[in-house]
């Protein structure tokens, strides 16, 4: 091997055997795994009792329909805002620049326990300031933690209100990496502002915004912490159980970690599967 | 100081070959220059007698040593590149004294090669400055302090002046000339700009695809070049190339037909006969075209473009051709677009290249 | 130019009347967080609704330290979070470093894989992570358990690496001329110009470690190794807690973070924008 090549290997050494330890042996075993049934010792090669399972656990298919629900509820909503969002904040009529930037990119920083607990006493069926706001305009008070729906809805207005900001970080850097000189060529062209932010500002924010999309789908795919600390693991009934939540139940707590497994390859390739629609959907056509 | 020998060092990138086996002894104390168009490997090769890129084939020596496997730190040689390459986070004195300090050199001597190459590069004040205090060639010659620091046996400069203004470039120039008499060092300098090569160099190597196209002192290449690329690359503006026809040859000279001027004979000294009829290629520099009343018995063009410069007069003909034809005047005659002028190449100063760019001598 | 005066003040309010509401009600649970903290439960658990803070911090810090020690999960926390950022920080940029400066074989694929760690769930690799250091190794509840698995995390490699492939590469062979080691380059030249880029890296990563929530509550449930965010989830199933006691918890979780957040504002920035703008 050539001395540079070495020195190589000596930097990258470090992280590999770190690297190697605790991904890439794990992805293999837990490919392992999810053939193996793993109820009783010892463990048997049994890839109905995992793979099987997954097709037709009408339990796997209720946190999958949860999850899917958030994903499709949630992450356009929360693009939507985010794009709005940095377009606002990018302004160059915008007072409190940094007070209002803090309101949004705040909640980045703040822990999933943390906020939880905020949320869960603001949404207080009987206490919180959310349901008597609700109340003083006239509407009866919402079960927040009963009703399936508003479950639903608590956990998507969390998952938004906690990551819009760090997506709308991310276009916001993606705004300002846009060279001025194209917007005052077009403004020398006559172009409207809503026509620029149309046919320049948007072809130019797509790369970034799909990034956001592939983040935002990968990050949806794994849901845990919220419907955990939020709605008392996944309640009411399983109404907010997403895909994280079913198979931290089943590996942590059932301690079938060959069914675990193959639910966690599952997610993998859905999560794999939507993202590289949308790529495919987002792509430049020639 | 010592000298560096090349044996058909050659590179290549897989299948694709950037250096075909370069063969050249620089010697000890000698100012040699790679001069070439961009591409044609000269930085390249430069890299590879530096240690920088791996050499494919062949070997390079520095001195005794063969150093074709050494790193870079143990061949004994200093570079100053085009971008300066100065540590941004360093102040000039540990720029220059960073090398030193890492392989744990004395600090008073450390300490003392700095100051002398401060003063001879006057550096002293700006010493506790850092790069980005310091004009371009401030740091050009800060960049120089650093190679001088390290007393090495060869210094080797990668275009170390593009970066420079014209005005900075000449002044750079002149300055790197001193040095080299100063210090009676080996050096190997790379440069696409001609001007510097030959105002610089003992010798020059032309370079071209990889290939050293001729090694020799700058009027060599100036008065005998061995191919057309050699002549049109050496002198500005560059050489005029006219298409011609051998004709009869008697008492040394070849007669040739001008076939885009009329078939105009022009009479070229070689050794022997060629056959008639041939096509060749008649190479004149701009300045040994004698023009005007000098130009007795020459053949007309019509000016289409006029450069006054004062000392000399440019005419262009055929501008809008790929290939004009440039005439130097030195006669203080104030020719305007659309004149008629004849011209005559001067006996002895054009040159014969064949149909593939090679000398006919 | 009075017209486009009138037009832009237009403007102006419109982007206000949308964006001041909406930051309202982003910053309103932080509000809240504050609020309950400062507020006895009778209080909280109220049909009269509170807005604004109390006095009741340190009464409340006091309960929550009876419920569990806080202060414990919070040293452990730190600890846990402060190793875990200088050792991925070392690792990362010696990683970064081999990929953005070498070339060798196999380069390409290190770079595919680890971008690979990006988009796999981490339930690929958690359960396995799980057998191997609580089953076969016995590390539950342990400092190395907490720290070393989550080391893998391959953000830093690819920040690291678009940091030093970003800088000229004539400055590291200028210091191979001089005659300066690889291992001397990369601590003398790369990493002090890396110096930002490692500020945002630092914090990050420490954000991270600091917020993570799947892999300490499986690995630490003994309360003396819990971190601070587990140990809190773990009240809210309680019947006999104080909340403003929890919110306490998630305030002292949360200010160093906003405190981070508000005088390094670049370097998060630059942290989160990484990668994704190139």
């Amino acid at each position: 091997m050539r001395p540079r090549s070495l020195t190589a290997f000596g930097f990258l050494a470090p992280y590999l055997l770190i690297f190697a330890s605790f991904w890439l042996w794990p992805i293999i075993y837990s490919f392992y795994l999810s053939f193996m049934s793993t109820r009783r010792l010892p463990w048997t090669f049994n890839p109905k009792m995992t793979w099987g399972r997954v097709v037709q656990d009408p339990a796997f298919y209720n946190a999958l329909e949860n999850t899917l629900t958030i994903l499709a509820i949630q992450v356009p909503v929360m693009l939507f805002l985010a794009t709005l969002l940095a377009v606002m904040l990018n302004s160059t009529l915008l007072r409190a620049r940094g007070l209002i930037r803090f309101a949004f990119f705040a909640p980045v920083v703040i822990g999933e326990a943390a906020y939880a607990a905020v949320f869960r006493l603001m949404f207080n069926t009987e206490f919180g300031v959310i349901n008597k706001v609700i109340e003083s305009v006239g509407l009866p008070p919402v079960e927040w933690f009963s009703n399936p729906d508003a479950a639903m809805a608590l956990i998507i207005m969390a998952v938004t209100w906690r990551w819009v900001g760090y997506n709308a970080i991310i276009i916001l850097a993606g705004l300002q990496s846009i060279p001025q000189d194209v917007y005052e060529a077009a403004t020398l062209d006559r172009v409207s502002p809503r026509q620029q932010f149309l046919y320049i500002t948007l072809p130019l924010l797509k790369p970034v915004i799909l990034f956001c999309l592939v983040l935002s789908v990968i990050g949806s795919m794994q849901l845990f912490a919220e419907p955990y600390l939020i709605t008392n693991v996944g309640g009411p009934g399983g109404a907010t159980e997403t895909l994280g939540l079913y198979l931290y139940r089943q590996a942590f707590l059932n301690l079938n970690f060959g069914y675990a497994s193959a639910v966690a390859y599952t997610i993998a390739a859905l999560a794999v599967m939507i993202s590289a629609l949308n790529l495919w959907i987002g792509r430049d056509k020639t | 100081m010592a000298s560096v020998t090349l044996e058909k060092v050659a590179k290549s990138y897989g299948s694709h070959k950037v250096i075909h086996g370069a063969d050249l002894n620089v010697k000890d104390g000698e100012f040699v220059v790679f001069v070439g168009p961009s591409g044609c490997g000269k930085s390249t090769l430069l890299r590879m007698i530096a240690g920088l890129e791996d050499i494919t084939s062949g070997d390079v020596s520095i001195g005794e040593t063969r150093v074709t496997d050494m790193v870079p730190g143990d061949r004994g040689v200093a570079m100053v590149f085009q971008s300066y390459a100065l540590y941004p986070h360093m102040d000039v004195a540990r720029n220059m004294s960073f090398g030193l300090r890492m392989q744990g050199n004395d600090k008073a001597d450390t300490d003392a090669r700095v100051g002398n190459a401060s003063v001879v590069l006057q550096l002293k004040q700006l010493l506790a400055r850092l790069p980005k205090q310091l004009s371009g060639g401030q740091r050009q010659r800060v960049a120089i302090g650093r190679a001088i620091v390290r007393k090495p046996q060869v210094f080797l400069f990668d275009e170390p002046l593009s970066n420079l203004d014209a005005e900075l470039r000449v002044q750079m120039r002149v300055e790197i000339a001193r040095l080299h008499s100063e210090l009676a060092a080996t050096m190997i300098y790379v440069t696409h700009d001609q001007t510097e090569a030959m105002t610089l160099a003992d010798r020059i190597v032309v370079l071209r695809d990889g290939n050293i196209e001729q090694v020799g002192s700058p009027l060599e290449l100036y008065h005998d070049p061995d191919t057309a690329f050699v002549a049109g690359f050496i002198g500005s503006p560059r050489m005029n190339f006219l298409a011609g026809r051998t004709e009869n040859w008697a008492d040394g000279l070849q007669s040739v037909a001008l076939v885009n001027h009329g078939d105009k004979i022009v009479k070229i000294p070689t050794r022997s006969a060629l056959a008639t009829g041939e096509e060749v290629t008649v190479g004149v520099r701009p300045e040994h075209l004698l023009a005007g009343k000098a130009a007795v018995g020459g053949f007309a063009i019509t000016a289409d473009v006029v450069e006054h410069l004062g000392a000399t007069t440019y005419i262009y003909a055929g501008a809008r051709s790929e290939n004009p034809l440039i005439v130097a005047r030195t006669d203080d005659h104030a020719d305007t677009v659309g004149d008629q002028v004849t011209i005559l190449p001067q006996v002895g100063k054009a040159h014969l290249f064949d149909t593939n760019g090679m000398r006919i001598r | 130019m009075s017209q486009q005066n009138a037009a832009s003040r237009k403007r102006a309010i419109a982007l206000h009347a949308v964006i001041v509401p909406l930051a309202l009600i982003w910053v309103f649970p932080i509000w809240m967080m504050v609020v309950f903290a400062t507020r006895p439960d009778s209080a909280i658990f109220s049909p009269k609704v509170l807005l604004t803070p109390g006095n009741r911090f340190w009464e409340n810090f006091n309960l929550l330290q009876d419920d569990l020690n806080f202060t414990r999960t919070l040293f452990v926390s730190v600890v846990v979070a402060v190793v875990y950022t200088v050792l991925s920080m070392i690792l990362t940029s010696m990683a970064g470093w081999a990929l953005a400066r070498y070339k060798f074989h196999g380069r390409i694929a290190v770079v595919g894989i680890i971008l690979g760690t990006m988009t796999l769930p981490y339930f690929v690799v958690v359960i396995p992570q799980f057998i191997l250091v609580a089953r076969d190794f016995g590390l539950s509840n342990t400092w190395v358990a907490l720290i070393v698995p989550p080391l893998f995390n391959s953000l830093g490699v690819l920040f690291m690496r678009q940091a030093f492939s970003m800088m000229p590469a004539e400055l590291f062979d200028a210091a191979r001329i001089d005659g300066v080691s690889e291992w001397k380059i990369f601590l003398h030249v790369g990493l002090p110009l890396a110096r930002p880029m490692l500020a945002a890296l630092a914090i990050i990563l420490f954000l991270a470690s600091w917020n993570n929530y799947l892999w300490p509550l499986l690995i630490a449930n003994d309360t003396s190794m819990m971190t601070a965010p587990v140990a809190l989830g773990s009240l809210f199933g309680l019947v006999d807690v104080s909340w403003g006691g929890i919110m306490v918890g998630a305030v002292l979780m949360t200010a160093p973070m906003l405190a981070v957040f508000v005088f390094l504002q670049r370097f998060f920035m630059a942290g989160i924008t990484a990668g994704a703008v190139k």
